[in-house]
């Protein structure tokens, strides 16, 4: 057994699997082919359906993933084979040339400016150019330059080598060579995504045309990083378009071209899109053509529904076959208008292509060289019970990789793949990280001195800002002992140089003027800690981003405010104190409310990674929800699904069942809670470190809808599923969907209703296949994989028929009336068995909301602290959440979220002790006067009131006092910011020390103006 | 200037004053010192400047302008809210500000005040501010005056006690303009704050009015019992008493009066946004206390701060006590009542103002 893990593919998938394992006590190696992580993710402008700018909320991730000392990335590599077994395993890598020595390139960006040789650019889909020695964007990781072999005029003719005469820190290396390099790895986590679908090969959706683009590229178009700033233009004449079409499914749901597969993603991405382009530009008319809309996760439907509303995008289901160009170049689409049947024709200005999801090429070629299987689809093959485990044991996979799923269902996976891994390894965990040792801070003289180091940053800064006159400036400033300039800041020789100027210069206080503190103060304050100086020393004051490269043009004005900048920086750092973390101790044990499928798998995860774990559940048994089933939709026997997992949770030592129980009390904070647990009428203690939230959800009674509950005729889907388990004497049996969901009332999908209603279909079908069985939908939701379920029910004869919302079908007797939207006429459906499909509804969530201090959704859902990236996080550190108690899921799905959030736990579990933010807030208890805003407005649950009685001359009052808790404290500052007494210090950005550096800024202002909303300070 | 020198230090103010019965606070000793040796005390800082003293002193020594000359130019112990009202109030004054609405030729203009900022900062005390001016303004067009509401800058109150005259000069500046040219020549303000600002800081030379004194026309009939707070800016800094007594008996509501009330009122605690504290805290809660005590379901008083200090100690996260009773704005209080205009009985006589 080895102590480490491979992680191939560097999209949010695999780095969200590398960070879980590195968090975990495990050396991960992070295998990317492209020169940057990032994967797709990095090339979109906003994600669903939260409009999130994707980069922003991205990048930390990358730059998490390049600071984090337990893992090791290897970018533009790419993996030949895996061979070995299950803790043994030896994976061969090939990392390719970059012709770039990526120890010494600091990624300044010279040569690429200077190179002469322009090809397409891949990040923004073809539609621009890059050189031929380039870094793929600007938050690319890492951050070093990679030359295109297949361009570069110095490899391919022999000729100019601009680049390594431009290189300051020497770092190309025209000489360089691929290298085969072999990894000794306990386990391995295939993320390898996936390739968007290439419309060329659809040749009448004419993808020759420029105004027909892929989705993607209409993403960079819209990316303020794009090729045209986020002007949606057309690439014929750059002109803004007025009408634009989104054609959906194009490379999915189409066997013709073998895709069997729905893509899970366009009708959402093509949504978001349409709604930021409106956004953009309120005068677009914009029109998707589709199948079916499959808005079926978490807040899509509202957002499909807003789509419409507010923004006006209209949706037609009909799909064009072609794209018609006509003698002047211009684009129409013809259709059928099902509410007439005419068949209609349009212009539009641009047609954006929803290309769907194909199977990347390298899982492919690496199922193939080390033996995985794939699927029918070309994705590695799992199964329902274990969604994220290969047909290799000790492989595992997550993403897209193992089937077309959107991000958060990604990440979920990607913890899960990781939590699997590290149960496999959890005797060897922590063996191959190592710890920095660093010098012991040297005792602080009173008055500050002050080092400044002004950086250039290759020409980034030094060709805009005068960087030897700002080091002058610098050594004018009050306490400044020492200031100088640099060529690269962030350089290892640089390190050397600051830390000499350190001990030289006795220097008590650092600034470095260079660029942001997000990608660069951890490697400063390391300088700063090996030069024996607290971390919380030093200052970065960014001339870069806030400066040079925003006022180019103004080389003189930039000066001045880089000028401004760094003297702020120099009057704040004056006032620094060192900080400490905390080191607090931990209760490594884990409690899981709830012990259905979700409960149970999270649980055993946790056990499989070596810690203790209670399952405290309400009923007399565990199970939940797939008790109540009859069938998988792989046709697996859930009773069967249910022993074995069962027999395994009996079985683990680690693991404790209560049944009839449920927890009454929690206090403490991440890593220390102490609970009350109620069972058999009897109240027990229970301390734990992490939590895990996994109560599920329950089936809707539709009480009085379609004549439930006064026709026995009528029963839920969950009830015919219970009917199906014994014989079945109906013969005509009618299902509707969307029963009480997707309506004013109940806003959101079901998810689950469309799979289930589809797998019993084929299911009475299979046992008789005389019976009729008729689907009453409204948009068959039969996302991903699923969509060869569907096409299955429809190749037995299952009968599906649309009907509208407005329109909605009517139970008389043993009748069912439907207005058929596609035919436009009204059909009589004489059923013996009406089968409602209803969605699930949140179960008694307020209990646990109110215990933990955790939001619930308007749906009464749990919600999670980030839709999209920690979609089974709280943002009380500490409480993780699984299954349908975070909204409506399939058993798949579930589990998946299950073994994440048993991931998520154990990045907490394996710590030996739980370490506070150094620069937290702190409370002034003489100032306070427990008003409790600090408490309502934080948003880690840090602040606490507690008695005390306050005496004042002749009134004596008893009121409360606030205290911060460290070790949840993130050092926001929104407490200190409320506070109206100002008892609240947010260390590190004190008022104090934002005052003194508003002053010094303020020193130098000889006036402000504003003109038409334009405010300028004239320094 | 104050006639502090008359002082002969016979103690009474610090035996009346609230700040003393909460901290070791002493009008006396803060003259004795700066006027006999000219020393600072940091009791010039504490002061609520709430004009119980004054009242008292037998030689009618004018503290309050002591207070305001001494804190001139110097820079204060601790204004409440990390100083942000000052802050805007600072901003503001160097900025261009609004030019007076020509499309109305009202001779009546109303000003809100501060409300905005105060909804803007202070969402926490679950007091919709705003409602203040539309209350205000439905109030005066149901008593057929359509006034122009002036969207001056701020009115300089809390900066000037806060010793920054200078800021003060240039709002007073910029809005003393701005009612030139409004043309206007009755200032209604529903704020005592602003009420006393514009009445004794600025010297417009137009006709001051406090909402209050227009209210008792409106001819309600409301079935109610209800108690009065007195902000020291309308009572003992105007003597305005009666005026916002009669806005509600005229209207059929009862009052039951604290223990101390109209000259005697307690202080709400916290003025002109300093000294949010312990001390400041003990006096809320010992006036809420007098309130609860009169068993009244409503606390009405006149002053935006009283408001939001009331009503923060209601909304506290974790009370200290429960205080079940509402804490309104006049205003806001009799506007309630007014239902949909037109559909309910109006006061049909205009006063004179």
């Amino acid at each position: 057994m080895k102590g480490s893990v491979a992680v191939v593919g560097g999209g949010i998938a695999g780095i969200q699997a590398a960070l879980d394992l590195a968090d975990s006590g495990f050396k991960t190696y992070l295998i990317e082919s492209r020169p940057s992580i990032g994967g797709v993710m990095s090339q979109l402008d906003k994600t669903f359906p939260t409009n999130d700018c994707a980069m922003c909320i991205l990048s930390p991730k990358l730059v998490e993933t390049a600071r984090h000392p337990n893992i090791e990335l290897l970018g533009y590599s790419d993996v030949k084979s895996i061979t070995g077994k299950a803790g043994d395993f030896t994976v061969k890598v090939t990392k390719k040339a970059r012709y770039v020595d990526e120890t010494k390139c600091t990624g300044c960006g010279t040569c690429t400016e200077k190179c002469p040789s322009k090809v397409p650019d891949e990040y923004n889909a073809g539609m621009a150019k890059r050189k031929s020695i380039y870094i793929p964007f600007a938050q690319a990781i890492p951050r070093v330059a990679t030359i295109d072999s297949a361009h570069c005029l110095y490899l391919t003719k022999g000729k100019c080598g601009v680049c390594k005469k431009v290189c300051g820190p020497k770092a190309v290396d025209y000489e360089q060579k691929d290298k085969d390099i072999e990894l000794n790895v306990g386990s391995v986590v295939l993320a390898t995504g996936f390739k968007p679908f290439d419309p060329t090969s659809l040749k009448h959706y004419r993808f020759d045309h420029p105004d027909v683009i892929t989705s993607l590229q209409f993403e960079r178009l819209m990316s303020a990083s794009g090729p045209t700033q986020g002007h949606v233009t057309k690439q014929s004449d750059g002109k803004v378009p007025k009408n634009i079409a989104f054609i959906q499914c194009v490379g999915s749901r189409n066997p013709r071209i073998d895709r069997n597969h729905c893509s899970s993603v366009c009708c959402m991405y093509a949504t978001k899109e349409s709604i930021i382009a409106k956004e953009h530009d309120p005068e677009l008319n914009i029109t998707i053509f589709h199948i079916d809309i499959r808005a079926y996760g978490k807040n899509f439907e509202e957002f499909y529904n807003r789509a419409q509303r507010e923004y006006g995008i209209k949706y037609i289901n009909s799909r064009p076959p072609e794209v018609v160009v006509d003698a002047n170049n211009a684009l129409s689409l013809k259709y059928e208008d099902f509410n007439t049947g005419d068949l209609k024709s349009q212009n539009f200005d641009m047609v954006v292509l929803s290309i769907g999801l194909d199977p990347a090429d390298s899982t492919r070629s690496i199922a193939q060289s080390s033996g995985i299987a794939l699927d029918d689809f070309g994705n590695i093959a799992t199964s329902i019970e274990n969604p994220v485990e290969s047909s290799v044991a000790g492989i595992y996979v997550c993403g897209v990789a193992q089937g077309p799923k959107d991000i958060p269902d990604t990440v979920a996976q990607a913890s899960a793949a990781a939590s699997k891994a590290a149960a496999l390894l959890s005797g060897e965990r922590g063996t191959l990280i190592k710890e920095r040792e660093f010098p012991e801070e040297k005792k602080l003289s009173i008055e500050p001195r002050i080092g400044v180091f002004v950086c250039h940053c290759g020409i980034n800064i030094g060709s805009v800002v005068n960087v030897p006159d700002v080091v002058e400036y610098a050594k004018t400033l009050p306490g400044v002992t020492h200031a100088q300039e640099m060529l690269y800041a962030c350089s290892s020789d640089s390190q050397v140089t600051i830390k000499d100027a350190i001990t030289k210069n006795d220097l008590n206080r650092v600034v470095v003027a260079s660029c942001t503190p997000r990608t660069h103060e951890p490697l400063f304050q390391n300088t700063c800690k090996e030069a024996g100086l607290n971390p919380y020393l030093f200052e970065l004051a960014n001339i870069r981003e806030h400066c040079s490269w925003v006022h180019m043009k103004d080389k003189e004005k930039a000066t001045q405010k880089a000028k401004g900048i760094v003297s702020m920086a120099v009057a704040k750092s004056a006032l620094f104190q060192p900080l400490y973390k905390q080191k607090v101790s931990l209760i490594n044990r884990a409690i899981v409310l709830g012990g259905g499928v979700a409960g149970m798998t999270s649980a055993l995860d946790i056990a499989n990674n070596g810690y203790s774990v209670t399952i405290i559940e309400r009923e007399k048994e565990l199970g939940g929800m797939l008790r109540e089933m009859t069938e998988l939709y792989d046709g697996k026997k859930p009773a069967d699904v249910l022993k074995e997992i069962m027999g395994k949770v009996a079985e683990n030592k680690n693991i404790k069942v209560i049944n009839e129980a449920k927890l009454l009390k929690v206090e403490g904070y991440l890593g220390n809670f102490k609970g009350v647990v109620l069972a058999n009428g009897k109240e027990m203690p229970i301390d734990f470190g992490a939590a895990v939230v996994a109560t599920g959800a329950r089936n809707l009674e539709p009480s009085g809808l379609f004549n439930y509950g006064k026709d026995p005729g009528v029963v839920t889907q969950a009830q015919f599923e219970k009917m199906l388990g014994k014989s079945l004497s109906a013969n005509v049996i009618t299902m509707i969907q969307c029963v009480g969901a997707r309506n004013s009332e109940r806003e959101y999908c079901g998810r689950t209703c469309c799979v289930d209603a589809v797998k019993n279909a084929i299911r009475i079908k299979k046992a008789n296949s005389s019976a009729s069985v008729y689907v009453l939908y409204r948009d068959m939701r039969a996302y991903g994989v699923m969509e060869k379920l569907y096409g299955n029910a429809r190749d037995l004869g299952v009968i599906f028929i649309k009907y509208e919302a407005e329109n909605p079908p009517k139970v008389e007797g043993k009748s069912v009336l439907v207005h058929d939207s596609m035919l436009n006429e009204d059909i009589e459906i004489a059923s013996d068995l009406v089968v409602l499909s209803t969605p699930l509804i949140a179960g008694e969530n307020e209990e646990i909301n109110q215990l933990f201090k955790i939001p619930l959704d308007k749906n009464k859902f749990f919600l999670e602290a980030h839709p999209k990236l920690r979609p089974v996080d709280f943002a009380t550190d500490g409480v993780f959440l699984c299954g349908s108690a975070q909204a409506p899921k399939l058993i798949d799905e579930a589990i998946s979220q299950a073994s994440a959030a048993a991931s998520r736990a154990c990045t907490i579990l394996s710590r030996k002790f739980i370490e506070t933010e150094g620069a937290v807030s702190v409370v002034n208890e003489a100032k306070c006067i427990g008003c409790g805003t600090c408490v309502t407005v934080c948003p880690y649950n840090a602040p606490s009131l507690y008695d005390v009685t306050v005496k004042v001359e002749e009134v004596t009052y008893t009121t409360k006092k606030s205290k911060i808790n460290a070790a949840s404290c993130k050092g926001c500052g929104s407490c200190a910011a409320a506070c109206p007494a100002g008892a609240i210090t947010a260390q590190h950005f004190s008022s104090k020390e934002i005052g003194e550096a508003m002053d010094a800024f303020q020193k130098g202002v000889k006036g402000i103006s504003i003109d038409k909303g334009v405010v300028e300070v004239m320094v | 200037m104050s006639n502090v020198q008359s002082c002969y230090q016979c103690g009474k103010c610090t035996s009346i004053c609230p700040m003393r019965r909460v901290s070791k606070t002493s009008p006396r000793s803060s003259i004795y010192n700066a006027n006999v040796y000219g020393l600072e005390t940091k009791d010039i800082w504490t002061c609520l400047t709430c004009g119980l003293c004054p009242q008292e002193c037998p030689q009618q020594v004018d503290f309050l302008s002591f207070i305001r000359e001494e804190r001139q130019g110097k820079q204060p112990l601790d204004i409440a809210h990390l100083g942000v009202f000052t802050e805007l109030a600072d901003l503001s004054s160097k900025l261009n500000g609004n030019i007076a609405d020509k499309t109305t030729d009202s001779k009546i203009g109303f000003f809100p005040g501060c409300v905005d900022s105060l909804d803007l900062f202070l969402h926490d005390v679950k007091t919709n501010f705003g409602e203040i001016t539309t209350s205000s303004v439905k109030l005066l067009d149901t008593l057929g005056m359509k006034p122009q509401v002036l969207t001056m800058k701020c009115c300089g109150h809390d900066v000037l006690w806060q010793g920054k005259k200078d800021i003060f000069d240039d709002l007073k500046a910029h809005n003393k303009k701005y009612i030139q040219e409004s043309g206007i020549d009755t200032l209604v303000t529903s704020c005592a704050e602003c009420y006393r600002t514009f009445s004794k800081d600025y010297d417009l030379g137009i006709k001051v009015v406090h909402i209050s004194e227009l209210l008792d026309k409106l001819g309600l009939k409301i079935n109610a019992d209800v108690t009065f707070h007195d902000p020291c800016r309308l009572g003992r800094h105007m003597g305005m008493y009666d005026a916002p007594r009669k806005a509600l008996t005229a209207n059929g509501v009862t009052i039951r009066e604290m223990e101390h009330s109209k000259e005697n009122a307690l202080c709400c605690g916290v003025s002109n946004f300093m000294n949010c504290n312990e001390q400041t805290k003990a006096l809320r809660i010992a006036r809420m206390d007098e309130a609860r005590a009169t068993g009244a379901k409503t606390l009405i008083t006149t002053c935006s701060k009283c408001l939001a200090h009331f009503n923060c100690l209601k909304t506290e996260k974790d009370a200290v006590k429960s205080y079940d009773f509402d804490v309104v704005d006049l205003s806001v209080f009799l506007a309630r009542q007014l239902g949909e205009p037109g559909k309910k009985e109006q006061g049909s006589a205009k006063p004179e103002v």
